[in-house]
């Protein structure tokens, strides 16, 4: 079992080297990666998105954005806001489609939080729990996020 | 080539919150395991109420929470082995060394807490 997840992390390893190999050949971007444990109606979440529209201002590459704890309430399907409370999920999906930053939500802490990963049938209705902006994964992902990005930030 | 990437992080996972309350003290030790799998310099610090995590018999199954507390023992086989709590909390809150889960720890001070956080890059905190 340790064998297999070293051989995962060497696997990883590369990649991520190859990565800032490529990074700091060709240009002196910085990158930003953010992990978010608050629930859509909390003003952090509000401040990481802000966060984000700033860095991509400043022309600093986010890597992507991981969704944790209860974080992972943002990639629920179907939420609706008042009109007057601020619209975290539609920002969250801009900032997925128009600057194509990765949305990745913890399977387990979704599952949790009775997100299913999978779409589910009821009677003859699919059902489906997660927004599509965003890619159901494993932590995995946040240690490699955690690996690459010049500065992580938690909110 | 894994040397470069231990080298470049030293990552702290700091607990702040009692352990059946709020799910953040199983899913922060979750991520410990995943950094200790993947060969990542990880500490664990203790804090404020982040201490009784770490007190020896605790039953969550009798208030129908899941007993995470037993993986704490599992520390050591991912090399996970900074672990840092902080000494005016446990004994703010009655806790005596010997309560405690893990023998392998340093208790040291506020003060001593904030150095060893400051010479981490990337903090978690749950």
């Amino acid at each position: 079992m340790r064998l297999f997840l070293v051989c995962i992390f060497l696997n990883y390893s590369e990649k991520i080297n190859l990565q800032t190999d490529l990074r700091s050949k060709f240009t002196m971007q910085k990158t930003l990666a953010l992990v978010i444990t608050s629930p859509p109606n909390s003003n952090l979440t509000t401040t990481a998105i802000n966060l984000i529209s700033a860095a991509i201002k400043e022309n600093i590459k986010v890597i992507g954005v991981f969704f944790y704890q209860d974080g992972v309430l943002n990639a629920a399907n179907n939420l609706h806001f008042p009109n007057d409370e601020y619209q975290t999920q539609a920002e969250w999906v801009v900032l997925n489609k128009q600057y194509n930053i990765p949305l990745f939500l913890c399977n387990t802490a979704a599952e949790k939080r009775g997100l299913m990963v999978e779409d589910y049938s009821i009677g003859t209705n699919k059902v489906r729990t997660i927004h599509n902006a965003f890619t159901p994964s494993g932590l995995g992902e946040l240690a490699q996020l955690t690996a690459s990005a010049d500065r992580m930030v938690q909110l | 080539m894994t040397d470069n990437i231990n080298q470049a992080k030293q990552i702290a996972i700091i607990n702040c919150h009692s352990p059946f309350s709020l799910p953040v003290g199983r899913e922060s030790l979750d991520l410990a395991l995943i950094f200790g799998a993947y060969e990542q310099n990880v500490s664990l610090f203790f804090i404020g109420d982040g201490v009784f995590q770490l007190k020896k018999d605790q039953h969550g199954e009798v208030i129908e929470s899941k007993d995470f507390l037993k993986t704490f023992a599992a520390l050591p086989f991912y090399d996970i082995e900074n672990i840092y709590i902080c000494r005016d909390s446990i004994k703010n809150r009655g806790i005596d060394k010997t309560d405690l889960l893990l023998t392998n720890i340093n208790l040291l001070s506020t003060s001593e807490i904030s150095a060893i956080i400051h010479q981490h890059k990337v903090i978690y905190k749950f």
